[in-house]
């Protein structure tokens, strides 16, 4: 099995136009959970158990009324949610849900709240140690972010999404993820501006995938400042090059 | 904004990451004097040119060894100077990792202060001399428990590393490229040596 070391930190943001940032990220392995928001709304209300071999078309309470054209919907056991269209999905996501494995290191986190001094860029230094197994390449782990910034008053306040694949090749990378947010309409943009708050996503598979990205409307945010080494071992002994 | 003048500088080499449960413990191999984890520098004044340099100069010499590259080793900075009082409060932690690659680096880290939430405590730490400082500076190393924190970031530390490793190839691992370029990290505003 071929081990990916990502090492590195989170150095600060750039741009937004608050200034007391913290940033909230996560990686994500593993295939692309392509929700379609039909199926979505489903899967909220009816919560499943089912293991992923077990699955038929006829397990499904509540889907049997929709088409047969719609993909199968499973849920992992854990409680995750996802659809793929492919036709010999649940062989193929147990193998791609395998492919990757976190042997240590933690998954997400979230930094502290910094309110810079000198200059416009919020640091945060936050560091990142994670050590993955892999049998394969699909599913390269990306890393996303949400920064929010955060008043005098403790409220906070979404400032941007974002997401960056960690790098492929070996050696120390600087990256520069840059933002977005979803911007409501004239009155939500009206009221974030007086009272704050405004629109956020609901889930935030969104950030990663690029399913269902059509029906949001957005604006920019600054940019998220990352330097992360990596390291591979092995990959070579299956003819990887990078 | 305090004009610094003098600065002392508690240097931590070791290890990132928390405690007792990672493999990634290094043990520092090399037992001489100059193998040391930690280290406190001299307490330096700003220079009177144009360039407003605040130097030390500080050696660090030190070895390790792993069997895994998880926890790869930090440092860990603290800077302490007086404040208008004369009392000595921290001024900045910071914390970079140890580059993976070997060659020559240099990196610049932004260094940061906790901050007291309420404008009460911000006034009373100032006048009493007493700042918000952190009980185990290593956990600016550590990504857990520092989301309640609040920071306020101010200056940057320069530090120059030359990284030898041995048998990372021998045992798998690439690190890519040697990077000797000499300039990584975000750049200092002006007036900082580089």
């Amino acid at each position: 099995m071929a081990e990916v070391h990502v090492i590195g930190q989170i150095m600060g943001a750039t741009g937004f136009s608050e200034s007391s940032l913290f940033c909230k990220w996560g990686v994500h392995t593993g295939p692309e959970s392509f929700v379609i928001s039909l199926v979505d709304r489903l899967v909220a209300e009816i919560p499943w158990e089912v293991g992923i071999l077990q699955l038929s078309e006829k397990d499904k309470p509540g889907i049997n009324s929709v088409s047969s054209a719609l993909p199968l919907i499973c849920s992992v056991t854990l409680g995750k949610r996802c659809s793929l269209s492919e036709p010999q999905f649940p062989s193929s996501i147990r193998k791609s849900w395998a492919a990757w494995k976190l042997l240590s290191g933690v998954r997400e986190g979230q930094t502290q709240v910094d309110t810079p001094q000198i200059g416009d860029m919020a640091y945060w230094s936050h560091p990142i140690d994670l050590h993955f197994a892999t049998k394969g390449l699909q599913g390269w782990p990306r890393l996303h972010l949400q920064v929010w910034s955060q008043d005098s008053f403790g409220r906070c306040q979404l400032a941007g999404y974002g997401f960056c694949h960690v790098p492929s090749s070996p050696g120390t990378h600087q990256l520069d993820c840059p933002t977005w947010r979803p911007l409501g309409s004239w009155r939500e943009q009206l009221a974030r501006a007086f009272v704050g708050g405004g629109p956020q996503l609901l889930h935030g598979d969104a950030i990663y995938s690029g399913a269902d990205r059509y029906r949001l409307h957005t604006t920019s945010g600054g940019t998220v400042h990352l330097e992360l080494s990596l390291l591979l071992r092995h990959f070579d002994r299956y003819g990887v090059e990078c | 904004m305090v004009m610094k003048t003098a600065l002392s500088c508690h240097l931590w080499g070791g290890v990132g990451g928390h405690g007792s449960l990672e493999l990634g413990r290094w043990p520092s191999l090399s037992l001489s004097s100059q193998g040391l984890e930690e280290g406190i520098s001299q307490i330096t004044s700003k220079s009177q040119d144009a360039r407003r340099a605040l130097v030390w100069n500080f050696p660090i010499d030190v070895t390790f060894k792993s069997t895994n590259p998880y926890g790869w080793p930090q440092i860990v900075l603290s800077v302490y100077g007086p404040d208008v009082f004369g009392n000595d409060v921290v001024r900045g932690y910071g914390a970079v990792h140890v580059p993976l690659s070997p060659g020559r680096h240099k990196k610049t880290i932004p260094m940061f202060v906790p901050e007291s939430t309420s404008k009460l405590q911000k006034f009373t730490s100032w006048f009493m001399g007493r700042r918000p400082e952190y009980t185990d500076p290593k956990v600016v190393a550590q990504g857990e428990g520092r989301e309640v924190t609040r920071v306020r970031s101010q200056g940057f530390v320069t530090l120059l590393f030359n990284v030898v490793t041995k048998d990372m190839r021998k045992l798998g691992y690439d690190t890519g490229p040697p990077d000797t370029q000499g300039v990584s990290g975000p750049s200092p505003p002006q007036g900082l040596p580089r």
